[in-house]
């Protein structure tokens, strides 16, 4: 089973299209493939393929800090020891938790001499499973707004398409990035076996390019490129680039008006190039 | 923070519909009359600065360390696992009997130094990114957020970039946000007057103005939004529009030349392009707004 992800840096170049052009490709050739959409922020995979995430198969929790002020010394040590600011202590008050910028590490749980701060579950992101249609299946993470740790939500999405492709014996296995370089991309291109870089013939995707390849390079992921829109301008910025890094653009799309209309209407799945 | 300085973020959940490209023009038309200072936000991915084209160096560098990382003594090591076990990352395991961290999966947060019964585990600062200043050709300052590569706390290197510009005496502060819904997001959303929320007519971009809006619901701050490549998809232009009702601040057309121009360096206020003029006429109502 090969394990491919879809990453690009820059947003809107094309990640998701690509992704879904590519798996749509594998299936007709007779393959079995699981399209494993790890833009957990905003998932859009389902739409081009004209999907409901109504298929919820499973939920990912995290465990937020709650204080038993009964048992609170006021001490100030879990206020201390966040590192993401996400508690607040006035003197002589009780600590206030602050959900938007808390990650659930569990530090505070850790040092509060006291026993003061338990763990509460809640529920923060759900994964959805579709049948696109036979030997072709799409698995989407989908987390709630307003979380401050994306990585470990992904990192669930990707073990259950994992176990899946196990199950039925998938022959590839493409992890859709979200944009970005963050926590959460860096847990989809995890353990994959290379990552195509989706980019377009501009100086802000070249840069973005750069930022995404870097990182694989770090990683040790070797990388392909599929330049998008590639008639739009010059790429030669971009091919430079590619050789920079060992790398090399396997696939030019050019722009084509009847690729944007599939788009916008999510009629991917029948959309040859 | 100054008192009257009155923030506009532009946001748009999707990637690549347009929020820089807007910022750029809004600055420099803000510029005129405004003492401002644009801000992007988008500390995984800044291009503001392609799209003003000031790509030849900055004034000032300044180094963001707000991530740290575990350095694990193996003499004081003794391989009980707890650290392993209990960090929700999935950044620390076993090797040799001794606990070893995955730098690339770690955020960070100290909770393996506190819980470790050995004191084997001491974090230390990292630098995670850094903040670019300049004076731009149009007199107002813009400054940039940037995380390198492999390094974590992307959110944390965005709420530095606004503390900076905050420093600088300024009526409005412009911010180009992220795309998505996560912490750099949220850090960028945060504290402002107005949204300005941008997307375009697919359903994509529909499902992310909606993911969007929940961010920016939950700060209760207002915002005004603006379909951009209207006509790729009028079908859906209509229906984001109703959905909007009010909020509905303008439309953009598609033009192929806005990638020609950006592709040759030539800031979109500097043409005369049919979008520049769509915009004038947003910006004249959000103007309104801030004074």
């Amino acid at each position: 089973m090969k394990k491919i992800a879809v990453t690009g840096g820059k947003g809107g170049v094309g990640k998701s299209t690509m992704a879904v052009l590519l798996s749509n490709e594998e299936v007709r050739k007779g393959k079995k493939v699981i399209l494993c959409d790890c833009d957990i922020e905003c998932p859009n995979d389902y739409l081009l393929l004209n999907q409901k995430l109504e298929n919820e198969k499973d939920k990912v929790y995290f465990e937020f800090p709650k204080l038993i002020k009964s048992k609170c010394q006021k001490c100030g040590l879990c206020a201390k020891t966040c590192r993401n600011n996400a508690i607040f202590q006035a003197p002589g008050k009780y600590p206030i938790f602050l959900k938007e910028l808390c990650s659930a590490c569990g530090a505070c749980q850790a040092v509060c001499p006291y026993g003061a701060i338990v763990p509460e579950k809640e529920e923060v992101a759900k994964l959805f499973l579709n049948k696109v249609k036979e030997n072709y299946f799409l698995v989407t993470g989908l987390v709630r707004t307003g979380i401050e740790e994306g990585g470990p939500v992904v990192t669930k999405t990707k073990k259950f398409a994992l176990e899946l492709a196990e199950k039925i014996k998938a022959d590839f296995i493409f992890f859709d990035t979200a944009p970005g370089i963050h926590c959460s991309v860096i847990s989809a291109l995890k353990d994959c076996d290379k990552a195509i870089c989706v980019a377009e013939p501009s100086p802000m995707s070249r840069i973005d390019l750069k930022l995404i390849m870097e990182l694989c390079k770090k990683m040790e992921i070797p990388t392909e490129i599929i330049l998008n829109q590639a008639d739009l301008s010059d790429s030669s910025g971009i091919e430079k680039l590619a050789s920079s890094f060992n790398s090399e653009i396997i696939k030019r799309v050019n722009y084509s008006s009847k690729l944007v209309e599939a788009y916008s209407k999510g009629k991917l799945l029948d959309f040859k190039i | 923070m100054p008192k009257n300085l009155y923030k506009i973020a532009i946001a748009s959940g999707k990637g690549g519909v347009g929020k820089s490209m807007l910022t750029s023009v809004f600055s420099v038309f803000f510029s005129k009359t405004k003492k401002i200072v644009a801000v992007d936000c988008d500390a995984d991915a800044p291009n503001l600065h392609i799209w003003l084209n000031e790509v030849n160096g900055w004034e000032k560098e300044i180094p963001v360390s707000t991530s740290f990382k575990p350095e694990i003594d193996i003499n004081k090591c003794d391989g009980c696992g707890i650290c392993v076990e209990k960090c929700k990352f999935g950044a620390l395991k076993m090797k040799n009997g001794k606990a070893e961290v995955d730098n690339l999966l770690c955020e960070g947060c100290g909770a393996c130094e506190v819980l470790c019964p050995r004191k084997a585990i001491k974090m230390y600062p990292v630098q995670n990114g850094e903040i670019k200043i300049k004076k731009t050709k149009w007199g107002f300052p813009l400054v940039s957020s940037h995380l390198y590569p492999g390094e974590t706390g992307s959110g944390k290197v965005v709420s530095e970039a606004k503390k900076e510009a905050e420093k600088i005496n300024s009526e409005i502060m412009i911010i180009d946000s992220a795309p998505g819904t996560g912490c750099p997001v949220t850090a960028s959303l945060k504290d402002v007057n107005f949204n300005v929320l941008i997307t375009e007519p697919t359903l994509s971009g529909f499902a992310d103005l909606k993911r969007v809006l929940e961010v920016v619901n939950y700060f209760g701050s207002d915002w005004g939004l603006i379909i951009n490549k209207w006509d790729i998809n009028t079908e859906i232009t209509e229906k984001i529009k109703k959905f909007s009702k009010d909020k509905f601040l303008g439309k953009i057309s598609y033009d192929k030349k806005i990638f020609e121009s950006v592709s040759k360096l030539i800031p979109i206020s500097e043409t005369n392009l049919k979008a520049k003029e769509e915009i004038k006429e947003i910006f004249n109502k959000v103007y309104g707004k801030t004074s």
